[in-house]
């Protein structure tokens, strides 16, 4: 019995890593290879011929720089602002309140692709189109961020925040030096939600972005494959080079990101 | 005046966030109704058209066909999704050397980028050069000289395009389950196997109705997300054969950009907004009911 378990598990392992390890050893072959079964794919000669090609013949490195400046610049921006909005609904008792938090718990309700057809014109209309301050604005609004970080300020007592204003700390100082340290693990866990949510952010770059010079890895890719259907090896150089960085970044934070996304799920 | 004070200081902390949300969300939405009465192209709005836009969404077979290819989507890819998720969180969570490898291994398709795992399934789904088929070839499953068209047949195009979604997005829900069954107390086991329980009773009886309130959480946001495909079906099939799996956004997407016609895309996305509001409210209410329990 032990033994099917371990087969099973070994086969749905096997199954989930080998598009990776094809992706990977197809780049490395050389272009015009011959195939007849399974095994060629996997034989020498391996060349990396083609990556230098494509690194020197696209735009794939600039591209994949614009991913993770957009997204890095997105995550830092969306979880600060989500953050502020969340501790002035949570720990300032201003008038409006709950005027203020209806309005912000209808845009859970309002979902992205709704609205992308009007977003373009307004986007338009402002001279956003075609630029990074275009690609990152418009997606920097996270009701979600603000419901969830006010749940986890309102958890803070509120003895830790009058013992910082008798010592004379205003607003400012309580949200530095109280309320972001100590909520740390969810605000990671948003920043991890929004980075992975933006690294693949297709549809609104696609619509808004024509120039290639601020294209992403999503819409970015498919220009470079329309050109080379036939082969195998230039489209999985492409995959492998935009995969990299991406792969490392996971081996390294593993744990700090499944923590967090098992967090979300507690919340949400 | 202290009043005040306070409202100002609430203000200064809320500002950034309301202005980037009634820029980008708000301001967008009501746009959405103006433009939806409108012909309006690409370069500018051009007249007035009352309610001719939604008549005409209303008998726009095409538009259904759409809504028809993503609810296959949904109904294709949402049971398979809890199902296999579940299955990786048990192999998962069995203690086990290889422990860490799974869980790797299950998440890491997760983290490419949505073009690469629509580019990967594509060329491993291709006929005579394919890994797949090369792959049921050397197991002997497919004889020698016959092909699969993956994508040329409707039928096997959804199942190539939900294997793909399937393989690509279900690392984030086994994470999910894998954490929700790590605080399942082990005695609940234990008082199940003293008195003489299975192992699949013990699934069957605790595993699976403590998993209750995660898997409706997940049933419903993974409908909501589903009802969104776009680019996956984008590459593998390019919405065919013959516009046969073609979704609604992408339908949308060429009416506004390849067809020029703002007005009646952002009728439609209206529509799209309705169906996901509906699902929505229904997730809200399930997931305040859960609380309640």
């Amino acid at each position: 019995m032990k033994w099917v378990y371990r087969i099973i598990s070994l086969a749905a392992a096997f199954v989930f890593l080998i598009p990776l390890v094809w992706m990977i050893v197809v780049s490395v072959k050389e272009e015009g290879m011959k195939v007849s079964g399974t095994v060629d794919w996997f034989t020498p000669p391996y060349s990396f011929a083609v990556y230098s090609q494509i690194i020197g013949g696209t735009k794939l490195l600039q591209w994949v720089w614009n991913s993770f400046f957009v997204a890095g610049v997105v995550t830092i921006l969306t979880v600060l602002i989500a953050a502020m909005a969340g501790y002035a609904m949570s720990k300032i008792r201003f008038r409006f309140r709950s005027v203020m938090f209806f309005v912000i718990l209808a845009g859970l309700l309002i979902p992205g692709e709704g609205i992308i057809i009007p977003l373009y014109q307004v986007a338009k209309d402002m001279h956003l189109l075609n630029s990074y301050q275009g690609l990152i604005f418009t997606v920097l609004a996270s009701p979600m961020a603000v419901i969830v970080l006010k749940s986890f300020f309102d958890g803070i007592p509120n003895d830790l925040i009058e013992s910082v204003q008798i010592d004379g700390g205003g607003t400012w100082r309580i949200f530095l030096t109280i309320m972001l340290p100590l909520t740390r693990p969810a605000l990671a866990s948003m920043a991890i939600l929004t980075f992975i949510g933006s690294w693949n952010n297709f549809l609104w770059p696609f619509l808004s972005i024509t120039n290639d010079k601020f294209f992403t890895l999503p819409m970015g890719i498919p220009t470079l494959m329309s050109q080379y259907s036939e082969d195998y090896v230039k489209p999985m150089v492409i995959n492998t080079l935009s995969s990299i960085p991406i792969i490392i970044l996971f081996l390294i934070f593993e744990r700090q990101i499944i923590k967090g996304i098992s967090l979300s799920g507690i919340k949400g | 005046m202290k009043k005040l004070r306070i409202d100002m200081q609430a203000l200064l902390f809320l500002l950034p966030f309301l202005i980037v949300y009634v820029l980008f969300t708000i301001w967008p939405m009501i746009k959405g109704i103006e433009m939806s009465f409108y012909k309006w192209t690409l370069i500018k709005k051009l007249k007035y058209v009352g309610f001719d836009n939604f008549k005409r969404m209303f008998q726009d077979d095409q538009f259904w066909a759409a809504v028809w290819h993503s609810t296959i989507f949904v109904f294709l890819t949402t049971p398979t999704m809890i199902a296999l998720a579940i299955g990786l969180a048990l192999i998962a969570n069995r203690k086990s050397r290889l422990q860490k490898l799974y869980r790797s291994a299950f998440f890491l398709p997760s983290i490419l980028s949505v073009s690469v795992a629509s580019y990967l399934g594509l060329f491993m789904f291709q006929p005579y050069t394919g890994f797949i088929n090369g792959f049921l070839h050397a197991l002997g499953i497919l004889p020698e000289g016959k092909e699969v068209f993956w994508l040329t047949e409707p039928s096997l195009a959804w199942i190539a395009i939900a294997a793909l979604t399937l393989w690509w997005t279900v690392g984030f829900n086994f994470i999910l389950y894998l954490s929700a069954m790590q605080e399942i107390p082990d005695d609940m086991y234990e008082a199940a196997s003293l008195d003489g329980a299975t192992r699949g009773q013990m699934f069957w009886r605790i595993t699976l109705p403590m998993l209750n309130p995660i898997t409706r959480t997940i049933l419903m946001l993974q409908i909501i997300a589903s009802y969104k495909v776009f680019l996956q079906i984008y590459i593998i099939t390019g919405g065919g054969p013959l516009d046969s799996t073609r979704p609604i956004i992408q339908y949308i997407y060429q009416t506004g950009f390849r067809k020029n016609d703002l007005g009646y895309a952002a009728t439609m996305s209206y529509m799209l907004f309705a169906i996901l509001l509906v699902l929505s409210i229904i997730q809200y209410v399930i997931s305040n009911r859960k609380e309640a329990v």
